[in-house]
This record gives C-alpha cells, sequence and structure tokens, in this order.
C-alpha cells in the first residue's frame, strides 16, 4: 500500500551503500553456514533475554525488552475515553504502534510508519487482544507504543513480550502473559530466534530448488492457558513442518514465561521495599 | 467490518447450526456458496476479472507498466497490491473505515505472493539495473458479503491468469540508456503455482469456511492462510481478538490445505474453460 511521500523531507531515493560493497560477500551468504550459527549458538537455542519494566517514568506501565543485540522499548498509557463516533462500545480497546527507530535497521526507516510496521502493529494488537480484560474497561482504550531500537532480528517477537509486560506493569487486568519466539526455516534447519541475517537467509529460496521449505514463524501464546494468541508466517512451508515448527515455538514460549514473571514480580518487591 | 448487529438468540441459532454441520444456507461446514467469475471484462486493463461470491463482489484490475528495479534487487521486476475497500459496499468504509481492513488484505496478499516459489519476480526483469515490469494489481470491493479474503485471493489469482504482458523483442543498451522495442504479441503470466487465500473461521467449537457476514460476527478468531498449488503454505495470520488452542490451530492448517488444493484445481479448471471460448466470448459484464 501507498505510503503519503509529501510529508518527507529530504531525498525521494537513496540507498545504502552495503547492497553495493557486500557484492562479494552476498555469494558466502547465500552458502551460510548452518552447522555453526554466528553467536555459537545450536540451531534450538534462543538468546538471552534481558528484561527490565518501568524504565518510562511518564508513562503508566513500560518495559525494555533485550534478545541479543535486539532491543525494544514499549510504553503504556493511562486508559482514555473513546470518542462517540460509533456509540457506546462495551468492550475496551487496545490500540498499538509499532515502529522501527530511523537508525535500528541496515536502511533508514523514515518517520512515518511504512506497510510493514502498519501490518506489526496490527499483529502486535491480535497477539495481545485474547490476554486482556478487555471488558474490564468498557469505552477505554489503552495505547501500546512500541520502539525497536536496534533491530538483530526477531525484533516482533521481543516486541509482543515487551508490550505484555508493560501491559502488566501498567496494572491493567490481564488473563495471562502474552510470550512470543520466532523460528526460522531453511531446508531442514529450524534455527530458533533467528537474527536479521538468518532471517534473511530463510526470506529467499534458493535458486534451482523448487520443493523447498524456508520462511519465519512467529508465533505468540498465552503459556498459562496453553492458548495460541497470534500466528504470523511468511515464506513456503508444508504442513506438517509448521506443525512441527509450532510446537517447538510453543515449548519456547512455555520456557520464556518464568522471565516475564520473575521480572515482574521483582519489580512488586521493589515497590513494596520502598514503600517500607 | 460492515455492522451487522445480531442478538444472542441469534448467534445462538448460527452456532448451534454449525455445531449440527448444517448452516443457515444449508451448507456444511466445509462447504463454499457458489461462485461465477468472469476475466478479461476490462478493456482499458492488461488483465482483470470479477468475483461474485454470495453478496460479495469484487474486481480487480491489473496494469502493468515499465519501472527501474530496486537498487538492491537489480535483477526483479515489481508486483503490488492495491485494495480499496470502497464507501459504495458499506457506510462502514466511508473516510479512513476501510483502511485498517485494506490494509490487513493488502498484507496478506503480499505475504501469500513474497515467496519465489509462488510468484517469480525475476521474470518481470527486462534489463537488469534498468529495466522491469512492475505489475499493479488493483482491487476493488464493490460488495461486502463475507468472506472478502478468499473472494479477493481467487479474484486475483485469476485476474494475474488473464494478464497479457507485450512481448519484448529488443532489448539493448544504448550508451547506458536503456532502449526497448516491443511487439503486438503478448505473452502470459505463469500461473501454476500462484496460491489462493483460504479464511477457516472458528464458530463455537468447529470451523468453517466461506463464512457470511452473519458467521463472521458470531466469531472470535480465524485464520487465514494461503495455499499454493504445490501443497505448500506461503503465508498464515490469525485475525480476531480469540485465541486457539494448539490442537486445534493444527486441525485448522490441514482442513485449510485440502480445501485450498481442491479450490485451486477448480479455479484453474474453470478459467480453462472460459479460455477455450476465445475472444469471441460474449463479456458479461455487470449485467444481471
Amino acid at each position: 500500500m501507498p505510503v503519503d511521500q509529501r510529508r518527507i523531507n529530504g531525498p525521494e531515493v537513496s540507498v545504502p551503500y552495503h547492497i553495493y560493497s557486500d557484492f562479494n560477500k552476498k555469494s558466502d551468504k547465500v552458502k551460510h553456514d548452518f552447522s555453526k550459527r554466528s553467536d555459537k549458538r545450536i540451531d534450538s537455542e534462543i538468546r538471552k533475554i534481558f528484561l527490565k519494566t518501568g524504565i518510562v517514568s511518564q508513562a503508566k506501565g513500560s518495559a525494555y525488552i533485550e534478545m541479543g543485540n535486539t532491543k525494544v522499548v514499549c510504553s503504556v498509557f493511562d486508559p482514555r475515553e473513546l470518542s462517540n463516533k460509533n456509540g457506546y462500545c462495551m468492550q475496551g480497546e487496545i490500540y498499538c504502534e509499532f515502529k522501527f527507530a530511523p537508525f535500528s535497521c541496515q536502511k533508514r526507516k523514515i518517520h512515518q510508519q511504512n506497510a510493514e510496521e502498519k501490518q506489526y502493529s496490527l499483529i502486535l494488537q491480535r497477539a495481545l487482544e485474547p490476554a486482556v480484560c478487555l471488558h474490564e474497561f468498557p469505552n477505554f482504550q489503552v495505547d501500546v507504543y512500541v520502539m525497536v531500537l536496534d533491530n538483530a532480528g526477531s525484533s516482533l517477537a521481543a516486541a509482543i513480550m515487551a508490550a505484555s509486560t508493560a501491559l502488566a506493569n501498567a496494572g491493567v487486568p490481564m488473563f495471562g502473559l502474552v510470550t512470543a519466539s520466532t523460528i526460522g526455516i531453511y531446508g531442514n534447519h529450524y534455527l530458533m530466534d533467528p537474527t536479521d541475517t538468518e532471517e534473511a537467509i530463510c526470506n529467499t529460496q534458493p535458486d534451482n530448488e523448487d520443493d523447498f521449505n524456508h520462511g519465519i514463524i512467529t508465533l505468540a501464546s498465552l503459556p498459562q492457558h496453553n492458548q495460541i494468541s497470534e500466528v504470523f508466517l511468511i515464506g513456503s512451508i508444508d504442513t506438517n513442518t509448521i506443525k512441527q515448527a509450532t510446537e517447538i515455538l510453543t515449548a519456547a514460549n512455555k520456557d520464556i514465561c518464568p522471565v516475564l514473571q520473575q521480572c515482574l514480580v521483582k519489580t512488586i518487591m521493589k515497590l513494596h521495599n520502598e514503600k517500607k | 467490518m460492515a455492522e451487522t448487529v445480531l442478538s444472542s438468540g441469534e448467534k445462538i441459532f448460527i452456532l448451534h447450526g454449525i455445531d449440527a454441520d448444517f448452516r443457515n444456507d444449508g451448507r456444511r461446514r466445509c462447504e463454499y456458496r457458489s461462485m461465477e467469475i468472469e476475466t478479461k471484462l476490462m478493456p482499458q486493463t492488461h488483465g482483470s476479472a470479477r468475483l461474485h461470491i454470495g453478496n460479495t463482489d469484487i474486481l480487480v484490475g491489473i496494469k502493468v507498466e515499465l519501472d527501474i528495479p530496486h537498487a538492491d534487487k537489480p535483477n526483479e521486476g515489481k508486483l503490488e497490491f492495491f485494495v480499496d475497500c470502497s464507501a459504495t459496499a458499506t457506510p462502514a468504509f466511508e473516510g479512513k473505515g476501510g483502511d485498517d481492513l485494506a490494509t490487513e488484505i493488502s498484507n496478506v496478499l503480499i505475504a501469500a505472493y513474497q515467496t519465489r516459489n509462488a510468484f517469480d519476480l525475476k521474470t518481470l526483469c527486462i534489463l537488469p539495473h534498468k529495466k522491469c515490469w512492475k505489475i499493479y494489481v488493483d482491487v476493488l470491493i464493490l460488495q461486502c458479503g463475507g468472506n472478502l479474503f478468499d473472494a479477493v485471493g481467487i479474484a486475483v489469482k485469476a485476474a494475474l491468469n488473464s494478464t497479457e504482458i507485450p512481448k519484448i523483442t529488443a532489448a539493448t543498451l544504448d550508451g547506458g540508456e536503456p532502449d526497448i522495442e516491443l511487439s503486438d504479441d503478448c505473452i502470459q503470466l505463469d500461473t501454476s503455482n500462484y496460491p489462493i487465500i483460504i479464511t477457516l473461521c472458528k464458530i463455537g467449537d468447529n470451523y468453517i469456511v466461506d463464512p457470511t457476514l452473519e458467521e463472521e460476527v458470531c466469531s472470535t478468531s480465524s485464520i487465514v492462510m494461503s495455499v499454493l498449488p504445490n501443497g505448500k503454505i506461503s503465508s498464515v495470520v490469525k485475525l480476531g481478538c480469540g485465541s486457539i488452542q494448539f490442537n486445534t490451530f493444527t486441525k485448522m492448517l490441514q482442513m485449510g490445505e485440502i480445501i485450498g488444493l481442491k479450490l485451486n484445481k477448480t479455479l484453474m479448471d474453470v478459467l480453462k474453460e472460459e479460455n477455450q471460448f476465445g475472444r469471441q466470448r460474449r463479456i458479461f459484464g455487470f449485467l444481471k
């Protein structure tokens, strides 16, 4: 879909120089060595997660997450009343905005949301909606803003987890926490929590091979209720592989859940000690 | 989506019908409504299709133009999808009301056609770094009667199948400037592996295909997936505010794959049949 180009200052098209300088390296990229990953992880290993709440003092709730080099900030603001355009709404709403910082990716992002970011905003919203008790705040809207500071792969999964922690931190009534993880599929390889280079590889199909599984699956779930809240798949994968991959992802999401819980407990304990 | 308000009694009626595998219009859970499809009906386009399913009415026009390839993909052409939910369909689309849905539909289309397995953009390249074809797929939603995603998916595939791109007789670089000669002949796109989109709508404990507007209101979550004719899945996304269990999800995927393969085959058969009528075919157009 098109974006409004009128509000963008500066030259209309510029390209990152990497596409020229990397020309010789590009061929190795395709022959990526799958026996070991660049950060010495095994295929089924996720990167270490750092999570902290309450980093934006102005916001009702906020969270910062780091997964390897991927860094995401999320803030949640007080509920505000919906405009009465569509009449009284029995259910509350959450509004999500996902944005890559202009400097977060290899190619510079413009300040306006592009199609990809708009899509990620909608995915984020759908991933969170099943977890939030929307009936508890009828006719109100909670705003969730996510900013990716550094995109080193799996930023959507990181964003979902940051948003879920920030919502809990803000005291929004929820049924449970939402965790998410990403898997990259390339032939027989299942790469958990892929980095941006691995994502790029999984997105391309090798030449001369037609019957080849490749793609990226992001799965958000509510591990405390064994529910899947959002799936986002892109690529070309057969059903059995998807089934296997979602199994791995649900297990991973269950494993990640204590990290979020501990982080929230730590926040509460800190608050408790301060009050004393 | 359009405003359809149902009372809880009506919702329960629909729900029980689906439980009994007998829907309001007499269909079973896995049955589509009958479709009417016509291609090559717009003279100004390079390819077009109109699809009518239930009360849903989709018009797709395809324009092919020349462009310069992206700097980072010098030997690939371009394919772009634009979806317009016009207010003629329902008043809910007025102003910016249809924008979210339009973005959603075009994102699903982009995702479905993204893999090289489905659409090889390299076939649209004329001169690397200099010239390529750009295909504009414009989708117009004329009437909205449920199941927009599937309808748009089928209409887009049918329209691309009817698309004719002028044949290039000579493409040379003349002092760094591209020089292209076209002939009157046309080539068709290789549609053998284009995806179609299947929506599985979860209502109660069951899931159905091709929901009507009323049925869509009863559902809290649905899965939109695109199925390639070789059985691969090129995109999956969950819509709606509800969540689903893992087991249900895998069952829905499997059902979607089976239905997708069948629908793909039927669609290609129908399009082939239509093609056999040749140029003399009377265009049915918008008369009913």
